[in-house]
Protein backbone atom coordinates (compact mmCIF):
# COMPACT_ATOMS: atom_id res chain seq x y z
CA UNK A 1 0.00 0.00 0.00
CA UNK A 2 1.28 3.51 -0.71
CA UNK A 3 0.24 6.62 0.82
CA UNK A 4 0.89 10.09 0.22
CA UNK A 5 1.25 13.10 2.88
CA UNK A 6 1.88 16.59 2.59
CA UNK A 7 2.22 18.13 5.87
CA UNK A 8 2.53 17.03 9.04
CA UNK A 9 -1.18 17.76 9.79
CA UNK A 10 -1.45 14.67 7.83
CA UNK A 11 0.22 12.43 10.41
CA UNK A 12 -2.30 11.46 12.81
CA UNK A 13 -4.47 10.12 9.93
CA UNK A 14 -1.38 8.31 8.31
CA UNK A 15 -0.87 6.28 11.75
CA UNK A 16 -4.23 5.58 12.27
CA UNK A 17 -3.91 3.98 8.53
CA UNK A 18 -0.55 1.73 9.38
CA UNK A 19 -2.01 0.74 12.40
CA UNK A 20 -5.31 0.06 11.18
CA UNK A 21 -3.19 -2.05 8.08
CA UNK A 22 -0.97 -4.03 10.81
CA UNK A 23 -4.02 -4.92 12.39
CA UNK A 24 -5.66 -6.81 9.69
CA UNK A 25 -2.61 -8.66 8.91
CA UNK A 26 -1.84 -9.62 12.20
CA UNK A 27 1.50 -7.65 12.66
CA UNK A 28 3.00 -6.02 15.74
CA UNK A 29 6.63 -5.85 14.49
CA UNK A 30 6.86 -2.74 11.84
CA UNK A 31 10.38 -2.28 10.75
CA UNK A 32 10.87 1.43 9.14
CA UNK A 33 13.03 2.43 6.45
CA UNK A 34 13.90 6.07 5.08
CA UNK A 35 16.83 8.86 5.68
CA UNK A 36 18.23 10.16 8.32
CA UNK A 37 15.91 13.45 8.66
CA UNK A 38 12.91 11.61 6.78
CA UNK A 39 10.74 11.62 9.89
CA UNK A 40 11.10 7.77 10.99
CA UNK A 41 10.80 8.66 14.65
CA UNK A 42 8.14 11.44 14.30
CA UNK A 43 6.15 9.12 12.71
CA UNK A 44 6.43 6.64 15.68
CA UNK A 45 5.60 9.59 17.43
CA UNK A 46 2.13 9.70 16.10
CA UNK A 47 1.88 6.03 16.55
CA UNK A 48 2.27 5.82 19.97
CA UNK A 49 -0.39 8.50 20.35
CA UNK A 50 -2.71 6.49 18.35
CA UNK A 51 -2.38 3.31 20.52
CA UNK A 52 -2.77 6.04 23.89
CA UNK A 53 0.41 6.10 25.20
CA UNK A 54 1.32 9.67 26.92
CA UNK A 55 4.84 8.76 27.82
CA UNK A 56 7.18 10.97 26.03
CA UNK A 57 8.68 9.15 22.58
CA UNK A 58 12.29 9.84 22.13
CA UNK A 59 14.92 8.96 19.75
CA UNK A 60 16.66 5.51 20.82
CA UNK A 61 19.63 6.34 19.18
CA UNK A 62 22.12 6.19 22.33
CA UNK A 63 19.29 4.26 24.81
CA UNK A 64 18.79 1.49 21.83
CA UNK A 65 15.61 0.27 23.32
CA UNK A 66 13.03 2.61 24.79
CA UNK A 67 9.73 1.55 26.35
CA UNK A 68 6.24 3.54 26.24
CA UNK A 69 3.07 1.93 28.35
CA UNK A 70 -0.26 2.30 27.50
CA UNK A 71 -3.79 1.54 27.89
CA UNK A 72 -5.43 -1.44 25.77
CA UNK A 73 -8.96 -1.72 25.36
CA UNK A 74 -9.31 -3.98 28.55
CA UNK A 75 -7.19 -0.74 30.93
CA UNK A 76 -4.15 -3.55 31.11
CA UNK A 77 -1.21 -1.81 31.18
CA UNK A 78 0.80 -2.76 27.76
CA UNK A 79 4.29 -1.48 26.56
CA UNK A 80 5.23 -0.10 23.10
CA UNK A 81 9.05 -1.28 22.25
CA UNK A 82 10.77 1.73 20.59
CA UNK A 83 14.37 0.72 18.75
CA UNK A 84 17.06 2.51 17.04
CA UNK A 85 19.76 -0.34 15.92
CA UNK A 86 21.91 2.42 13.93
CA UNK A 87 25.00 1.85 16.44
CA UNK A 88 24.76 -2.04 16.51
CA UNK A 89 27.52 -3.39 14.29
CA UNK A 90 26.16 -7.54 14.45
CA UNK A 91 23.36 -9.78 14.71
CA UNK A 92 25.31 -10.95 17.43
CA UNK A 93 24.93 -7.97 19.47
CA UNK A 94 21.51 -7.50 18.90
CA UNK A 95 21.04 -10.91 20.31
CA UNK A 96 23.22 -10.16 23.23
CA UNK A 97 20.81 -7.16 23.84
CA UNK A 98 17.95 -9.34 24.48
CA UNK A 99 16.42 -7.82 21.29
CA UNK A 100 14.77 -11.35 20.49
CA UNK A 101 13.20 -11.37 23.75
CA UNK A 102 11.69 -8.02 23.00
CA UNK A 103 10.00 -9.18 19.52
CA UNK A 104 8.74 -12.97 20.48
CA UNK A 105 6.77 -10.78 23.77
CA UNK A 106 3.47 -9.59 21.72
CA UNK A 107 4.38 -5.98 22.13
CA UNK A 108 4.45 -3.38 19.31
CA UNK A 109 7.83 -3.39 18.40
CA UNK A 110 8.86 -0.01 16.24
CA UNK A 111 12.53 -0.50 14.79
CA UNK A 112 14.65 2.01 12.96
CA UNK A 113 17.52 1.06 11.11
CA UNK A 114 16.35 -2.58 11.38
CA UNK A 115 18.73 -3.85 8.22
CA UNK A 116 20.38 -6.22 10.75
CA UNK A 117 18.39 -8.08 12.06
CA UNK A 118 16.28 -8.50 9.10
CA UNK A 119 17.36 -12.70 9.18
CA UNK A 120 15.60 -13.06 12.66
CA UNK A 121 11.83 -12.70 11.44
CA UNK A 122 10.10 -14.07 7.92
CA UNK A 123 8.07 -11.03 5.87
CA UNK A 124 4.80 -12.80 7.15
CA UNK A 125 5.82 -11.71 10.76
CA UNK A 126 6.95 -7.95 9.91
CA UNK A 127 5.29 -4.84 8.53
CA UNK A 128 7.74 -2.96 6.69
CA UNK A 129 7.20 1.11 6.30
CA UNK A 130 9.08 2.62 3.98
CA UNK A 131 9.66 6.60 4.27
CA UNK A 132 10.43 7.97 0.66
CA UNK A 133 11.15 11.97 0.66
CA UNK A 134 9.35 13.30 -2.53
CA UNK A 135 10.48 17.20 -2.05
CA UNK A 136 10.79 18.84 1.40
CA UNK A 137 7.47 18.45 2.99
CA UNK A 138 6.08 15.82 1.01
CA UNK A 139 6.66 12.05 2.00
CA UNK A 140 5.66 8.66 0.16
CA UNK A 141 4.79 5.95 2.85
CA UNK A 142 5.26 2.23 1.42
CA UNK A 143 4.00 -0.51 3.34
CA UNK A 144 4.72 -4.13 2.44
CA UNK B 1 32.10 7.56 62.56
CA UNK B 2 32.72 7.74 59.00
CA UNK B 3 29.91 6.84 56.12
CA UNK B 4 31.84 4.73 53.55
CA UNK B 5 29.76 4.16 50.03
CA UNK B 6 30.66 1.60 47.48
CA UNK B 7 28.76 2.71 44.29
CA UNK B 8 28.45 1.10 40.93
CA UNK B 9 27.10 2.86 37.76
CA UNK B 10 26.00 0.23 34.89
CA UNK B 11 23.46 2.08 32.96
CA UNK B 12 24.79 2.27 29.67
CA UNK B 13 28.40 1.41 28.17
CA UNK B 14 30.52 2.13 31.18
CA UNK B 15 31.35 0.03 34.20
CA UNK B 16 32.19 1.99 36.92
CA UNK B 17 32.47 2.06 40.92
CA UNK B 18 33.72 4.84 43.60
CA UNK B 19 34.55 5.29 47.07
CA UNK B 20 32.87 8.00 49.24
CA UNK B 21 33.76 8.70 52.20
CA UNK B 22 31.23 11.32 54.26
CA UNK B 23 30.50 12.55 50.86
CA UNK B 24 34.25 13.14 49.39
CA UNK B 25 35.11 10.87 46.48
CA UNK B 26 37.89 8.29 47.38
CA UNK B 27 38.46 6.68 44.02
CA UNK B 28 36.39 6.71 41.00
CA UNK B 29 37.17 3.72 38.47
CA UNK B 30 35.86 3.61 34.97
CA UNK B 31 36.70 0.69 32.44
CA UNK B 32 35.73 -0.29 28.66
CA UNK B 33 36.61 3.19 27.66
CA UNK B 34 39.71 2.19 26.30
CA UNK B 35 37.96 -0.84 24.62
CA UNK B 36 35.54 0.98 22.94
CA UNK B 37 38.12 3.38 21.31
CA UNK B 38 39.81 0.20 19.33
CA UNK B 39 36.10 -0.75 18.41
CA UNK B 40 35.67 2.97 16.90
CA UNK B 41 33.04 3.36 19.44
CA UNK B 42 30.60 2.26 21.86
CA UNK B 43 29.80 -0.95 20.81
CA UNK B 44 26.56 -2.84 23.02
CA UNK B 45 28.00 -6.01 22.52
CA UNK B 46 31.42 -4.86 23.58
CA UNK B 47 29.42 -3.04 26.33
CA UNK B 48 26.93 -5.90 27.79
CA UNK B 49 29.76 -8.14 28.25
CA UNK B 50 32.62 -5.83 29.46
CA UNK B 51 30.27 -4.95 32.38
CA UNK B 52 29.85 -8.36 32.87
CA UNK B 53 34.03 -9.17 32.94
CA UNK B 54 34.63 -6.02 34.17
CA UNK B 55 32.38 -5.28 37.05
CA UNK B 56 34.68 -7.16 39.82
CA UNK B 57 37.91 -5.81 38.45
CA UNK B 58 36.85 -2.34 38.60
CA UNK B 59 35.33 -2.60 42.19
CA UNK B 60 38.49 -4.18 43.42
CA UNK B 61 40.48 -1.39 41.78
CA UNK B 62 38.54 1.21 43.26
CA UNK B 63 38.28 -0.58 46.81
CA UNK B 64 42.47 -0.72 46.19
CA UNK B 65 42.85 3.16 45.39
CA UNK B 66 41.22 4.60 48.21
CA UNK B 67 42.59 2.34 50.63
CA UNK B 68 39.35 0.92 51.75
CA UNK B 69 38.43 -2.68 52.78
CA UNK B 70 34.62 -3.92 51.91
CA UNK B 71 34.29 -4.87 55.83
CA UNK B 72 34.62 -0.69 56.52
CA UNK B 73 31.43 0.03 53.65
CA UNK B 74 28.79 1.59 55.41
CA UNK B 75 25.78 0.60 52.73
CA UNK B 76 26.28 -0.21 49.00
CA UNK B 77 24.58 2.26 45.90
CA UNK B 78 23.82 1.58 42.34
CA UNK B 79 21.97 3.18 39.51
CA UNK B 80 18.29 1.22 39.55
CA UNK B 81 17.85 3.20 35.89
CA UNK B 82 16.99 4.55 33.79
CA UNK B 83 18.91 2.98 30.92
CA UNK B 84 19.56 -0.26 28.99
CA UNK B 85 18.35 -3.61 31.23
CA UNK B 86 20.81 -5.82 30.52
CA UNK B 87 23.67 -3.10 31.21
CA UNK B 88 21.26 -2.09 34.18
CA UNK B 89 21.14 -5.88 35.42
CA UNK B 90 24.95 -6.68 36.01
CA UNK B 91 25.03 -3.70 38.52
CA UNK B 92 21.74 -4.35 40.07
CA UNK B 93 22.69 -7.89 40.74
CA UNK B 94 26.15 -7.20 41.61
CA UNK B 95 25.07 -4.71 44.20
CA UNK B 96 22.50 -6.81 45.42
CA UNK B 97 24.86 -9.97 45.81
CA UNK B 98 27.67 -7.84 47.64
CA UNK B 99 25.33 -5.96 50.22
CA UNK B 100 23.66 -9.31 51.30
CA UNK B 101 26.94 -10.98 51.48
CA UNK B 102 28.29 -7.89 53.71
CA UNK B 103 24.91 -7.83 55.60
CA UNK B 104 25.09 -3.76 54.75
CA UNK B 105 21.62 -1.67 53.42
CA UNK B 106 21.27 -1.01 49.60
CA UNK B 107 20.99 2.22 48.36
CA UNK B 108 19.02 2.64 44.60
CA UNK B 109 19.82 6.13 42.48
CA UNK B 110 18.32 7.43 39.88
CA UNK B 111 21.53 8.12 37.06
CA UNK B 112 19.75 11.46 35.93
CA UNK B 113 19.90 12.66 39.60
CA UNK B 114 23.36 11.72 40.03
CA UNK B 115 24.17 13.50 36.84
CA UNK B 116 23.07 17.15 38.84
CA UNK B 117 24.56 15.48 42.05
CA UNK B 118 28.23 15.13 40.37
CA UNK B 119 28.23 18.85 41.04
CA UNK B 120 29.00 18.08 44.89
CA UNK B 121 31.95 15.57 44.00
CA UNK B 122 33.81 18.90 44.18
CA UNK B 123 34.56 22.68 44.98
CA UNK B 124 32.87 24.95 43.93
CA UNK B 125 29.51 23.86 44.57
CA UNK B 126 26.28 25.35 43.51
CA UNK B 127 23.92 26.84 46.04
CA UNK B 128 20.48 25.90 46.24
CA UNK B 129 18.10 26.71 43.78
CA UNK B 130 20.38 26.09 41.17
CA UNK B 131 19.31 24.89 37.52
CA UNK B 132 20.98 22.38 36.11
CA UNK B 133 21.14 21.44 32.19
CA UNK B 134 22.01 17.51 31.81
CA UNK B 135 23.27 17.06 28.24
CA UNK B 136 24.38 14.02 27.06
CA UNK B 137 23.71 11.30 23.97
CA UNK B 138 20.64 9.99 25.61
CA UNK B 139 19.36 12.75 27.91
CA UNK B 140 18.40 16.67 27.56
CA UNK B 141 16.73 18.17 30.45
CA UNK B 142 16.57 21.41 32.17
CA UNK B 143 16.34 20.74 35.99
CA UNK B 144 15.54 22.88 39.24
CA UNK B 145 17.01 21.73 42.16
CA UNK B 146 15.84 22.81 45.53
CA UNK B 147 17.48 20.70 47.36
CA UNK B 148 19.69 17.30 46.98
CA UNK B 149 16.60 14.94 46.75
CA UNK B 150 14.31 17.79 45.53
CA UNK B 151 14.19 17.88 41.89
CA UNK B 152 11.71 19.08 39.56
CA UNK B 153 12.09 18.73 35.42
CA UNK B 154 11.29 21.87 33.60
CA UNK B 155 11.52 21.03 30.26
CA UNK B 156 13.21 18.23 28.67
CA UNK B 157 13.88 17.22 24.58
CA UNK B 158 11.11 16.05 22.57
CA UNK B 159 12.84 14.21 19.90
CA UNK B 160 16.97 13.80 19.63
CA UNK B 161 18.99 14.20 22.73
CA UNK B 162 21.84 17.27 22.26
CA UNK B 163 24.40 14.54 22.34
CA UNK B 164 22.83 12.79 19.30
CA UNK B 165 21.92 15.54 17.28
CA UNK B 166 26.18 16.62 16.97
CA UNK B 167 26.57 13.10 16.17
CA UNK B 168 23.76 13.00 13.34
CA UNK B 169 25.15 16.06 12.16
CA UNK B 170 28.57 14.52 12.40
CA UNK B 171 27.45 11.36 10.17
CA UNK B 172 25.96 13.33 7.65
CA UNK B 173 28.94 15.11 7.16
CA UNK B 174 30.62 12.29 6.75
CA UNK B 175 32.35 12.06 10.31
CA UNK B 176 33.14 8.64 12.27
CA UNK B 177 30.86 7.80 15.14
CA UNK B 178 30.81 9.37 18.07
CA UNK B 179 31.23 12.78 16.13
CA UNK B 180 30.74 15.51 18.90
CA UNK B 181 34.31 15.50 19.95
CA UNK B 182 35.51 15.90 16.42
CA UNK B 183 32.58 18.84 15.52
CA UNK B 184 34.31 20.56 18.91
CA UNK B 185 37.72 20.15 16.90
CA UNK B 186 36.85 21.22 13.40
CA UNK B 187 34.52 23.92 15.12
CA UNK B 188 37.36 25.77 16.39
CA UNK B 189 39.14 25.90 13.13
CA UNK B 190 35.95 27.33 11.44
CA UNK B 191 33.33 30.28 10.78
CA UNK B 192 29.78 29.63 11.79
CA UNK B 193 28.78 31.60 8.53
CA UNK B 194 25.85 29.14 7.29
CA UNK B 195 23.00 29.54 9.49
CA UNK B 196 20.12 26.80 10.38
CA UNK B 197 16.86 28.03 11.74
CA UNK B 198 16.58 27.77 15.49
CA UNK B 199 12.90 25.95 16.19
CA UNK B 200 10.28 27.62 18.38
CA UNK B 201 9.69 25.10 20.42
CA UNK B 202 7.51 26.32 23.38
CA UNK B 203 8.63 26.55 27.27
CA UNK B 204 11.64 24.87 28.32
CA UNK B 205 11.25 21.60 25.94
CA UNK B 206 13.99 21.57 23.49
CA UNK B 207 13.82 19.98 19.82
CA UNK B 208 16.48 19.37 17.56
CA UNK B 209 14.85 17.49 14.80
CA UNK B 210 13.93 20.28 12.57
CA UNK B 211 17.82 21.25 12.93
CA UNK B 212 19.01 17.97 11.56
CA UNK B 213 16.83 18.35 8.74
CA UNK B 214 17.48 21.95 8.07
CA UNK B 215 20.81 20.63 7.86
CA UNK B 216 20.51 17.53 5.45
CA UNK B 217 18.72 19.65 3.11
CA UNK B 218 21.59 22.48 3.14
CA UNK B 219 24.37 19.48 3.01
CA UNK B 220 22.12 18.06 0.09
CA UNK B 221 21.32 21.12 -2.08
CA UNK B 222 24.93 22.78 -1.72
CA UNK B 223 26.61 19.39 -2.45
CA UNK B 224 24.05 19.20 -5.69
CA UNK B 225 26.02 22.22 -7.04
CA UNK B 226 29.36 21.72 -5.76
CA UNK B 227 30.57 17.84 -5.44
CA UNK B 228 33.13 18.50 -2.91
CA UNK B 229 31.07 21.31 -0.94
CA UNK B 230 31.59 18.83 2.46
CA UNK B 231 35.53 18.63 2.04
CA UNK B 232 35.90 22.12 0.89
CA UNK B 233 34.24 23.55 3.93
CA UNK B 234 33.97 20.81 6.52
CA UNK B 235 35.55 23.32 9.55
CA UNK B 236 32.92 26.13 8.83
CA UNK B 237 29.65 23.70 8.57
CA UNK B 238 31.19 22.69 12.09
CA UNK B 239 31.74 25.73 13.62
CA UNK B 240 28.04 26.15 12.16
CA UNK B 241 26.34 23.26 13.42
CA UNK B 242 27.84 23.88 17.06
CA UNK B 243 26.77 27.66 17.34
CA UNK B 244 23.11 26.19 16.27
CA UNK B 245 23.24 23.27 18.99
CA UNK B 246 24.62 25.38 21.70
CA UNK B 247 22.38 28.74 21.16
CA UNK B 248 19.28 26.21 21.38
CA UNK B 249 20.68 25.28 24.55
CA UNK B 250 21.73 28.93 25.64
CA UNK B 251 18.51 30.47 24.51
CA UNK B 252 16.64 27.69 27.03
CA UNK B 253 19.09 28.20 29.75
CA UNK B 254 18.50 32.12 29.67
CA UNK B 255 14.62 31.42 29.57
CA UNK B 256 14.58 29.23 32.68
CA UNK B 257 16.63 31.59 34.36
CA UNK B 258 14.83 34.51 33.89
CA UNK B 259 11.33 32.28 34.87
CA UNK B 260 12.61 30.98 37.94
CA UNK B 261 15.03 34.10 38.64
CA UNK B 262 17.36 32.23 39.69
CA UNK B 263 21.41 32.56 38.50
CA UNK B 264 22.94 29.76 39.68
CA UNK B 265 23.73 27.70 36.39
CA UNK B 266 25.02 24.50 36.31
CA UNK B 267 25.70 22.37 33.26
CA UNK B 268 26.19 17.92 33.89
CA UNK B 269 26.34 15.24 30.98
CA UNK B 270 28.65 14.41 28.51
CA UNK B 271 28.20 17.09 26.05
CA UNK B 272 29.13 19.55 28.67
CA UNK B 273 32.84 18.79 27.67
CA UNK B 274 31.92 20.63 24.40
CA UNK B 275 34.41 23.94 24.34
CA UNK B 276 31.83 26.07 22.46
CA UNK B 277 28.88 25.31 25.12
CA UNK B 278 31.43 26.29 27.93
CA UNK B 279 32.52 29.47 26.32
CA UNK B 280 29.12 30.62 25.44
CA UNK B 281 27.62 29.34 28.90
CA UNK B 282 30.74 31.20 30.49
CA UNK B 283 30.27 34.50 28.89
CA UNK B 284 26.82 34.87 29.28
CA UNK B 285 27.36 34.69 32.93
CA UNK B 286 29.61 36.89 33.08
CA UNK B 287 27.40 39.47 31.09
CA UNK B 288 24.53 38.48 33.62
CA UNK B 289 25.77 38.15 36.79
CA UNK B 290 25.40 34.40 36.87
CA UNK B 291 27.63 31.76 39.06
CA UNK B 292 27.97 29.54 36.69
CA UNK B 293 29.57 25.51 37.42
CA UNK B 294 30.94 22.99 35.23
CA UNK B 295 31.89 19.96 36.27
CA UNK B 296 35.10 17.86 35.65
CA UNK B 297 35.17 16.14 32.60
CA UNK B 298 35.56 12.97 34.69
CA UNK B 299 32.48 13.62 36.47
CA UNK B 300 30.14 14.90 33.21
CA UNK B 301 30.41 11.07 31.77
CA UNK B 302 29.32 8.43 33.08
CA UNK B 303 30.40 7.61 36.31
CA UNK B 304 30.20 6.14 39.75
CA UNK B 305 31.56 8.82 41.91
CA UNK B 306 28.31 11.08 40.97
CA UNK B 307 25.93 7.36 41.80
CA UNK B 308 28.16 7.73 45.49
CA UNK B 309 27.00 11.55 46.17
CA UNK B 310 23.29 10.99 45.15
CA UNK B 311 23.58 8.07 47.32
CA UNK B 312 25.30 9.90 49.85
CA UNK B 313 22.37 12.22 50.68
CA UNK B 314 20.22 9.39 50.29
CA UNK B 315 22.18 7.69 53.55
CA UNK B 316 21.77 10.83 55.44
CA UNK B 317 17.84 10.99 54.22
CA UNK B 318 17.42 7.00 55.33
CA UNK B 319 16.25 6.00 51.98
CA UNK B 320 17.55 2.83 51.38
CA UNK B 321 15.66 0.10 49.53
CA UNK B 322 15.20 -3.94 49.85
CA UNK B 323 16.61 -7.05 48.18
CA UNK B 324 13.71 -6.92 46.17
CA UNK B 325 14.54 -4.19 44.04
CA UNK B 326 14.86 -4.24 40.27
CA UNK B 327 16.58 -2.60 37.52
CA UNK B 328 13.69 0.61 36.35
CA UNK B 329 14.57 0.71 32.51
CA UNK B 330 12.33 3.83 31.90
CA UNK B 331 12.19 5.80 35.00
CA UNK B 332 11.00 9.66 34.87
CA UNK B 333 13.27 11.85 37.88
Amino acid sequence: MEIRIGSRDELPQLARQVLAFAERQNKKVLFFYGELGAGKTTLIQHLCRVLGSQDLVSSPTFSLINEYAYRDEKGREQIICHMDLYRLKSLAEALDIGLEEYLAAGHWCFVEWPQLIEPLLSDEEVLKVSIEEEGTSVRKIVLL
Amino acid sequence: MSIYLLAIESSCDDTSAAVIRDGEVLSNVTAGQEEHRAYGGVVPEVASRAHFQQIIPVVDLALERASVKKEQLSALAFTRGPGLLGSLLVGVTFAKAMALSLRIPLIEVHHLQAHVLAHFAEEPKPSFPFLCLTVSGGHTQMVLVRAPLDMEVLGQTLDDAAGEAFDKAGRMMGLPYPAGPEIDRLARQGTARFSFPEPKIRGLDFSFSGVKTAIRYFLRDETAKNPNFIEENLADIAASVQERIVSILLSKIKRAARETAISEIAIAGGVSANSGLRKALQREGEKRGWQVYIPRLEYCTDNAAMIGIAAYYKYLAGEFCGQDVSPEVRWAL
